[in-house]
């Protein structure tokens, strides 16, 4: 393959590997500050995007326009998901939490296949197939927006938690629960604050892929799976780690898509998950475990 | 006062077989177990509906299913998640057994069996060779949930994405294929009593203790000199045998087996999770009261419903696990457990027979 085949496979990835970058830093967040791992988190994705195709379809708003919308919308969701369920399970046992998620993610699959339709749907923009040609590239423009606009979130939401209060807040419940609270830190409303944000960006992430990607109640299962595995290889909890981990397998993928075929890709995703797990389960950016 | 009354009253009585039946709680469940059974063939005589039929035989799969789990993720507490892929892989070792090399799932069902509790036993090698645990196991289950479904999508042998259909032989009991469904519903019921057994002497050994304890504290219990390793690894190939024998009956059952079905998570959900949990996880008698609850209300709800509508069953058992979870963490066993207690109000010490 020439070089510019493989540079422009590289940017595909990329450019994909953006939106994973975001769903997996929402991912990781709610990792990081309250130990459980959300299974229904590409449901939230899921919902993104059923937002956009509803306020595309009802009122012709572009799927840019509404990415604010879903944002408050799964905001409000997930932080009402938050208080009112995954609260009371925070001090269950481990199982209990996963089945409980599990159960969320079914139940929200289930609910958009009854009052919607198990079938899937596109959006139609004017500027779905535009590229734009740069030093023998092309890059899709929709893609390329997507890219973008999950890095400048993602960067937007690393300095909220690195300047802002509330985000030192975030971080400090995050490093000791006791200690925050002992600092007079309402660690619940840093929780439903949390859960809130995590799936926020997630279902901006659902937003950003619609003027190229076939929506579908399913749609979550594949971006669920693909930000454990994110999430695990730049180290659970870790934000840097989830964004650079998300490109990384964002590019993987679009290597094994190449050489082994659209439809295995997630086998490659798989083995780099399962090698991570067996020899480096701390991440990338995690110390040796104990 | 009131425990030795009770005592009395029930020596006074002199019904020494009820008081044998239900000399303990574990005892006890396995009554309510084999009386479930029994309801079920007692249905199954009153009624020629192939509808009430079917669900009656899934339920009891579920139910069987349900035991398999019980055993991994309630009595070892390990975190299986993605218990399903031993059900798939079994169902594929049947029907493919069968259609291409014309062997009878009398034989496939058991052959089912093995290769699930070959894969078990690499799963389980694998996981602690390396030390995952907890939420790393699960993320490891699932990984391998993925895998086995995109590697069965294209693996041509198996029928890839377009499954496989079992090739019908003549309708006898050496094919295993019937018209009408009594003869399924009678495989299950004994495929179920047999399961009840199973996990109970499960319990009530050696081994089930150390299941209980490194599910307890698995720390402590290596320190106490259990082998947590050996226990986990008969857990998780108990469980994986017995899922891939699950598997490959449910597929004479059904008849089809594609990748995207039964590598599914929300056939996870509904097939291996939701019995024992709302039956009550890590208790004896929690999967069958979980699935003979479960699924004639899920079909009761589903034929309120328009038939036209799709996502109801996901609602159904989605909702039901979230309930269970925050509203009834023990299950209708636990419920029924303290039921039991009140009525027979005595402490461990005076158990007559109980171990």
């Amino acid at each position: 393959m020439t070089l510019q085949i493989f540079m422009q496979t590289i940017v595909n990835g990329l450019f994909t590997g953006g939106i994973y970058a975001l769903v997996s830093v929402g991912l990781t967040l709610i990792y990081g500050v309250m130990l459980i791992l959300n299974f229904a988190h590409g449901e939230f994705l899921m919902l993104g995007m059923y937002i956009a195709f509803g306020a595309f379809t009802l009122f012709g708003i572009d799927p840019y326009v509404s990415a604010p919308i879903a944002a408050l919308l799964i905001f409000a969701l997930g932080a009402l998901i938050q208080r009112g369920i995954i609260q009371r399970v925070l001090n269950a046992h481990p199982l209990s939490q996963i089945v409980l998620l599990l159960g969320i993610s079914t139940l929200l699959m289930g609910l958009v296949q009854f009052f919607l339709s198990a079938n899937p749907v596109n959006i139609h923009v004017s500027y779905e197939t535009s590229v734009i040609a740069f030093a023998g590239l092309r890059f899709s423009i929709p893609k390329m927006v997507a890219f973008f606009t999950a890095l400048v979130i993602a960067v937007g939401l690393y300095f909220f938690l690195q300047v802002t209060k509330t985000g030192k807040a975030i971080r400090a419940v995050s490093q000791s629960r006791p200690a925050a609270q002992l600092m007079g830190i309402n660690v619940n409303s840093i929780y439903m604050l949390t859960f809130g944000i995590g799936t926020a960006v997630t279902a901006v992430g659902g937003v950003l892929l619609t003027p190229t990607y076939t929506i579908i109640p399913t749609a979550g299962q594949a971006f669920s799976v693909i930000a454990f595995v994110v999430v695990v290889l730049g180290t659970m909890g870790n934000f840097i780690g989830a964004f650079l981990g998300g490109l990384i397998i964002g590019v993987v993928e679009a290597l094994a898509g190449f050489y082994l075929g659209g439809d295995v890709k997630i086998i490659a995703s798989m083995l780099v998950f399962i090698l991570i797990l067996l020899f480096k389960p701390a991440g990338l950016f995690g110390r040796k475990q104990a | 006062m009131s425990e030795k009354s009770d005592t009395i009253l029930l020596k006074k009585s002199s019904r020494s077989w009820l008081r044998y039946l239900f000399a303990n709680w574990e005892r006890t469940q396995l009554v309510i177990s084999f009386a479930l059974i029994a309801l079920v063939g007692l249905i199954s005589a009153f009624t020629k509906s192939p509808y009430v039929l079917g669900i009656l035989v899934l339920a009891t799969l579920y139910a069987f299913v349900g035991i398999t789990w019980n055993i991994v993720a309630g009595f070892a507490g390990q975190l299986l998640i993605a218990h399903v892929i031993f059900l798939g892989i079994g169902a594929y070792t049947t029907i493919v057994l069968n259609n291409r090399f014309g062997i009878t799932p009398w034989l496939g069902i058991p052959a089912a069996g093995v290769v699930a509790g070959l894969l078990g036993l690499v799963v389980a090698f694998i996981t602690l060779r390396y030390g995952l645990k907890a939420d790393y196991f699960a993320l490891f289950t699932i990984a391998l949930l993925v895998t086995l479904k995109t590697i069965f999508l294209k693996w041509k042998f198996v029928g890839s994405a377009l499954g496989l259909w079992l090739q019908l032989g003549n309708a006898s009991w050496k094919n295993m294929i019937f018209s009408t469904k009594e003869p399924y519903l009678y495989i299950a019921m004994g495929l179920l009593a047999l399961g009840v057994i199973v996990q109970y002497l499960i319990y009530r050994s050696k081994t089930g203790k150390y299941m209980l304890a490194i599910r307890e504290d698995e720390s402590a219990a290596a320190a106490l000199g259990v082998n947590t390793s050996l226990y986990k690894t008969l857990a998780v190939v108990i469980g994986a045998v017995m899922a891939g024998i699950a598997g490959g009956f449910y597929v004479m059952y059904v008849a089809f087996v594609e990748p995207p079905q039964v590598f599914d998570l929300g056939f996870n959900v509904e097939i291996v999770m939701a019995s024992p949990i709302i039956g009550g996880l890590g208790s004896l008698a929690g999967p069958l009261l979980g699935a003979f609850l479960n699924k004639p209300l899920a079909e009761l709800i589903r034929g309120m419903l328009s038939a036209e509508t799709s996502g109801t069953s996901l609602i159904i058992y989605g909702s039901f696990l979230v309930l269970a979870i925050l509203f009834l963490p023990r299950g209708i066993a636990g419920a029924l457990q303290d039921l039991y207690n009140k009525i027979f109000p005595h402490s461990a010490d005076d158990l007559p027979g109980g171990d």
